[in-house]
């Protein structure tokens, strides 16, 4: 009687691990169709809370609390401010931002509604008063970028069109003539009253030298 | 009493008249004396020319300062120093007394400028010039 080849542990094996890989394609593809659901889910709830009302009074309110003035306060306190303008400097930020986006009308409405807002104003005095911005101030006037712009504009001819204009205009003129003529009339006073001096003291001279009574007042 | 004006005051007056009257005849002098360089003068010419310009620089200044005395009783030089020239009683000069004040003054500066120093003593600061033509010389209140 011939015998049976032996069973290899592979074959025997093989439906099961085929069910397993089954299950977890099965699990991979559920799971998957269920996060992009909850993706979606989420995104369509947060344009929902922008849309509404409430989501614009809440940001409203953030912005004229307290907390919003002293979070911009604390944040202007420390390095951060120095940050930002190092990498707005690096990644060429006001360049990019000039290509077309400053040209949109969207944008120009909603500058013009963020800064008629009182919650800006506050922000911005706090922005201005804080000490961060006195040392941005100092930085931007001891950069090299203000001495540059200064160059190029004195060698602009722009510039001295408009010097020149002021110049000739009749209000700097008859300004110019007053003080000259203000300036040669204090002078002239300066000498009138040094030559009343000197005529007084030579009289004296002269009239102890003959002997004389001073001169009647 | 009367603002009368002293020497130094009057004598910067006259320092700066004598500087306008001698810019203006330089001036004038010049231009002439380029003009006729271009030209052959002869020395005869030449010497004439000389005594014509001494006797126009002579009317010149005869002429600034009596103009001056007889219209507004002020030379540039007394409106800058704010005096003004008149009679005793503080009219304005005539001509004529213009002519002989400034004659006057002619002679009192000959005696080496002794002639104004009767102003340091004067009671109404009166040089010999003023008290020939019958002048004084006072501030602008007077």
């Amino acid at each position: 009687m011939r015998e049976d080849p032996p069973v290899k542990w592979t074959d025997a094996t093989r439906p099961v691990t085929g069910a397993v890989s089954l299950a977890l394609r099965a699990e991979r593809g559920t799971r998957r169709a269920l996060g992009r659901r909850a993706e979606d889910a989420a995104l369509a709830a947060l344009d929902a809370a922008l849309a509404s009302r409430v989501g614009g009074e809440a940001v409203d309110r953030v912005l004229a609390s307290d907390l919003a003035a002293r979070a911009v306060g604390r944040a202007l306190e420390g390095p951060l401010v120095e940050a930002v303008a190092r990498d707005v400097v690096r990644y060429a930020v006001l360049e990019r931002l000039s290509d077309g986006v400053l040209d949109d009308p969207a944008l120009e409405r909603l500058l013009a509604s963020a800064l008629e807002s009182p919650a800006a104003e506050r922000l911005l005095a706090t922005a201005l008063d804080s000490p961060a911005a006195e040392r941005m101030l100092v930085r931007v006037l001891d950069s090299k970028l203000l001495d540059e712009a200064v160059r190029r504009a004195l060698e602009g001819e722009e510039l001295w069109l408009v010097v020149n204009e002021i110049a000739q205009s009749p209000a700097v003129t008859a300004a110019i003539t007053r003080q000259s003529i203000g300036f040669a009339d204090q002078v002239a006073g300066g000498v009138r009253g040094g030559s009343r001096n000197a005529d007084a003291w030579l009289e004296r001279a002269a009239r102890r030298a003959l002997r004389r009574p001073p001169a009647s007042p | 009493m009367r603002d009368y004006q002293g020497l130094a005051t009057r004598a910067i007056a006259f320092a700066v008249d004598a500087a306008i009257i001698n810019l203006i005849a330089l001036l004038v002098g010049v231009g002439v004396g380029l003009a006729l360089s271009i030209l052959s003068v002869s020395n005869t010419a030449e010497t004439v020319l000389l005594a014509c310009g001494a006797g126009a620089f002579a009317v010149w200044t005869v002429a600034y300062f009596a103009v001056f005395w007889s219209t507004t009783g002020q030379t540039p030089g007394n409106r800058l120093m704010r005096i003004r020239v008149c009679t005793d009683d503080g009219a304005v000069l005539s001509l004529r007394r213009s002519l002989l004040r400034f004659a006057a003054l002619v002679l009192a500066a000959l005696p080496l400028l002794a002639g104004f120093l009767p102003v340091l003593v004067d009671d109404r600061r009166r040089g010999l010039h003023d008290m020939l033509a019958g002048t004084v010389v006072v501030g602008p209140g007077a």
